[in-house]
């Protein structure tokens, strides 16, 4: 009786001899009452109002007037900048995703098949560690690293090159930064898939001759696919809606959807649009996981064949 | 062990990408100490003074105050709000649960950015209805930290509560104990470690939460993150490196005693 307890429908309170108050008839509903109202409160109702917002009309210095248009969206579609600013981060996403996939791969597979128990654990807690240092401290040591007088550039002068290193403020820079942020996730998740894979399905092909190209390409890829996905989409979706790294490492030219959000809601105030960019955004990456798992799939069915 | 696996090369990429994950931190702990005046490499010596400078900040020194007395507040009522919530989605079959669950869970799916927008203009939106202020208010901070850590919280504690051997609380029960001693006597000791890991987590995520509190916070009251970024818009320098290692040691003890209750790589 749950969502009864939190949405009583109108049958129910067209009862009133029986009615007693929801928290009374279901101790479940009392227990969930306070998380899920807190959530659809705060987050849920304040998303349907962003929503609404999207369709509404932007004139300056009024905040908004309430209305029912396309004009938000169709201002996005029709301005090359933000095109540009959305494919940009796409492209951003795509390649760091990818790139920590082939970066990630040998690592948790080392950790699953070759690494010894106590080697794992100090590799899990390595992997941690980062993850939960928070996006703004990793981003500040990529930039003491990158940047003009930084780490990288003292280690070009010491070959005796210029000692400067243009590469700061590109894109280049928050592709890296990118994948140094995602990589723990892209491990962590691929760990947990090849931890579930039969070592002796390995064993199996090694004995029948095959090479460890083949028993990967064969036997772990094919089974390792769900967690390849999951990886890989968990990073495309954290990149599509990262803020630090592209507003810091990128540097105030370089633009990405999620600073985009920030500065027409906060900034400029023009909620209407920064709604749209939201949900832009939102769509947008719904669309493409929703996609490449579909596609995974098809193409799953057939490699089982 | 698989014979044919090329174990060397495995070694070396997995040593070099725990380097480019790992090493810039060690970075950025190093260079907190150079003495260099402009940031640059290598180091002229070594000095505390970089630390001294980012205390004497008001945006740092209060930024981790504010970030510390938040992220305290929201793990203890993520723990006080979660655990009930666990309980039901862990231990009662009832209808709509997994609706209930996609819920509580909700805050850690809609990415930052977007959720931290929405709330900002409910907030505002409250304000001009009501003139309560809560955006750039203390309530209005913790409200939303308290949606940061609260998935957390429910994912731990459901996992170890599911975990739970059914027939020692259904042994309490036959003996005479009602349900609330079962859940207080019984079921709290056996996942305290479970407990103590989601408060510690709940409390990282918080502390860490930036996109979040971007919106959220207000003139005179920032939380340590949003300090960090406003500083390395216009600044780098070894302050912002001492004011990492603060919170690199701080964190890093945390997750170091969450270590020792509960499987760090368990709760991703």
């Amino acid at each position: 009786m749950a969502m009864a307890g939190i949405a009583p429908s109108a049958q129910e309170i067209s009862r009133p001899p029986k009615w007693r108050p929801p928290l009374v008839r279901s101790p479940v509903a009392a227990l969930v009452a306070p998380g899920v109202l807190l959530v659809t409160l705060l987050l849920l109702g304040p998303l349907a109002i962003l929503l609404r917002y999207s369709f509404n009309r932007f004139v300056p210095g009024e905040l908004m007037v309430s209305a029912l248009t396309l004009g938000n969206y169709a201002k996005f579609f029709a301005d090359p900048y933000y095109q540009d600013v959305l494919w940009t981060t796409l492209r951003i996403s795509a390649l760091s995703s990818l790139l920590c996939l082939v970066l990630g791969f040998p690592v948790a597979y080392f950790m699953v098949r070759l690494a010894s128990t106590r080697l794992k654990a100090l590799m899990i807690i390595a992997l941690v560690l980062p993850l939960m240092m928070g996006n703004a401290v990793r981003t500040a040591a990529w930039m003491v690293i990158l940047g003009e007088r930084g780490l990288a550039a003292g280690i070009v002068g010491l070959f005796g090159l210029t000692g400067r290193l243009d590469i700061m403020y590109t894109e280049k820079a928050v592709i890296i930064g990118l994948v140094s942020v995602l990589l723990p996730f892209m491990i962590l998740t691929l760990q947990s898939v090849l931890e579930g894979i039969d070592r002796s399905l390995e064993d199996a092909a090694g004995s029948l001759g095959a090479s460890h190209g083949q028993i990967l390409r064969r036997v772990v890829l094919p089974l390792a696919l769900p967690g390849i996905l999951a990886g890989v989409l968990l990073c495309f979706t954290l990149s599509m809606n990262a803020y630090a790294t592209p507003v810091l490492i990128g540097g105030p030219k370089f633009h990405a959807m999620a600073p985009e959000v920030y500065q027409q809601v906060q900034r400029a105030m023009n909620w209407p649009f920064g709604a749209a960019l939201a949900f832009i955004l939102m769509i947008t990456t719904l669309a493409l996981t929703v996609g490449a798992t579909a596609l995974a799939q098809r193409r799953y069915r057939r490699w089982a064949e | 062990m698989n014979a044919t696996a090329p174990v060397l090369l495995y070694r070396i990429a997995a040593v070099a990408v725990l380097g480019f994950i790992v090493l810039p931190l060690a970075v950025i702990v190093w260079v907190s100490f150079f003495s260099n005046r402009i940031l640059s490499f290598p180091p002229e010596g070594y000095t505390l003074d970089w630390y001294a400078r980012a205390w004497s900040r008001a945006e740092f020194r209060e930024g981790l105050l504010l970030s510390l007395q938040t992220a305290l507040f929201a793990s203890l009522a993520s723990l006080a709000i979660g655990v009930p919530a666990s309980y039901a989605l862990a231990r009662c079959k009832f209808p709509g649960r997994d609706v209930v669950t996609n819920i509580l869970l909700a805050p850690m799916v809609v990415p930052g950015i977007v959720g931290g927008a929405a709330m900002y203009i409910f907030y505002i939106d409250v304000e001009i209805a009501t003139e309560v202020q809560l955006a750039g208010s203390l309530p209005g901070l913790y409200a939303a930290h308290l949606l940061v850590a609260l998935p957390w919280t429910i994912r731990l504690v459901t996992a170890s509560l599911i975990g739970v051997d059914r027939s020692i609380s259904e042994a309490a029960a036959s003996l005479g104990a009602g349900p609330v001693t079962v859940f207080f006597r019984i079921i709290l000791p056996v996942i305290k470690p479970a407990l103590i890991a989601s408060a510690l987590f709940a409390f990282v995520a918080s502390f860490i939460d930036l996109e979040k509190s971007l919106f959220l916070v207000g003139p005179g009251r920032t939380t340590l993150q949003i300090a960090i970024v406003s500083y390395l818009e216009w600044n780098l320098d070894s302050t912002i490196a001492a004011v990492a290692t603060v919170q690199i040691a701080i964190i890093a003890a945390l997750l170091l005693i969450t270590n020792r209750y509960a499987q760090l790589n368990r709760a991703f």
